[in-house]
């Protein structure tokens, strides 16, 4: 079975009829959800990062900030996560071949190898070193960001 | 009424004209990266703000004060809202009339305007009582309030504008 065979099974299936037929309202409703997800996620990933470099809430121990924020993060993803497989299973064909969806999906794919990695890693660590601190928040800055930008591109492609 | 509509949307058209509003629109790269930014700006500080909006209401980051978090979150926040609005005004100048003519973006900009008056509201009545300022354990019912104010106009900004493509035009 190849790829495209894949895209049309999802694009016939009883979810993407149940998208694709509905109101645009319904679609213009999961880019809102998406939109908010990703807010959420980038904001609690910023606010983790600048604690992380030591720039705000220096008093406070990381592990305080970074489990609140945390649980702000995944309440994100799980909206953006959610919403865009919706999206995505509605047409999968006219997403695929885009070259803004592939960027995003495989920039998404190393943001989230590296917040499961070294992200956690440095998160956990007792006294990481500053520049293996600041390699890991720039480099999951760069990767989620891209992924915005990515993303603001497919509509546009 | 309708002429009052008529003016603002040839006033549009002219703001369409100038050669900034016509270099952005018709550029395939620089309307999608100016939208980039206009989000990476809003998770900034529109997302920064939704936390500080959940410690007000009591509901995250209760071990750290109260001013800590609204005093040092504080620049991080102004540098994501100068970002917002200039890519913001900049979008404006290449789809002017489609902007005008769109109620979602009517709706955005009241949304926008009543966060703005309930954070000047905070900012200088709320946050100089005295219960705010020392940090005491127990803060006037306002303070919640205003959180919660704080995170509904903003998610209806976001909202709203996420809609203008969707919704018809005024007819």
């Amino acid at each position: 079975m190849s790829i495209s065979d894949v895209l049309t099974v999802i694009q016939n299936s009883v979810v993407a009829h149940a998208i694709s037929k509905s109101d645009h309202l319904v679609g213009a409703a999961l880019q809102v959800v998406h939109v908010i997800g990703f807010i959420l996620l980038l904001a609690a990933l910023v606010l983790m990062s600048l604690r992380l470099l030591g720039v705000i809430l220096k008093h406070q121990p990381v592990a305080d900030v970074i489990a609140d924020a945390s649980r702000l993060l995944w309440i994100g993803l799980a909206l953006a996560v959610v919403s865009g497989t919706l999206m995505f299973v509605s047409s999968p064909k006219l997403y695929f071949y885009k070259f803004a969806f592939e960027l995003k999906m495989l920039l998404f794919v190393v943001a989230v190898l590296v917040q499961f990695t070294v992200f956690r890693k440095v998160a956990k660590a007792e006294s990481p070193s500053p520049a293996f601190v600041r390699a890991t928040v720039a480099l999951s800055l760069v990767t989620w960001f891209g992924i915005g930008l990515a993303g603001r591109m497919i509509g546009f492609t | 009424m309708k002429y009052r509509m008529s003016s603002l949307l040839a006033l549009a058209e002219r703001i369409e004209q100038t050669s900034l509003g016509t270099a952005i629109a018709e550029s395939s790269l620089a309307f999608p990266i100016i939208e980039g930014i206009h989000l990476i700006g809003l998770s900034v500080a529109v997302g920064l703000l939704f936390f500080t909006d959940l410690r007000l209401m009591g509901v995250l980051f209760k071990k750290i004060p109260l001013t800590d978090v609204l005093h040092q979150l504080r620049p991080w926040m102004l540098g994501g809202f100068i970002a917002i609005f200039i890519s913001g005004g900049l979008l404006f100048l290449a789809e002017a009339t489609v902007l005008v003519s769109s109620p979602a973006f009517a709706f955005k900009l009241v949304f926008l305007a009543l966060a703005g008056i309930n954070a000047l509201y905070f900012e200088f009545v709320i946050a100089r009582r005295p219960e705010v300022k020392e940090n005491r354990a127990v803060l006037p019912s306002s303070v919640r309030y205003a959180g919660f104010a704080s995170l509904t106009l903003w998610t209806l900004v976001i909202i709203s504008g996420r809609l203008i493509p969707y919704l018809p035009a005024w007819s």
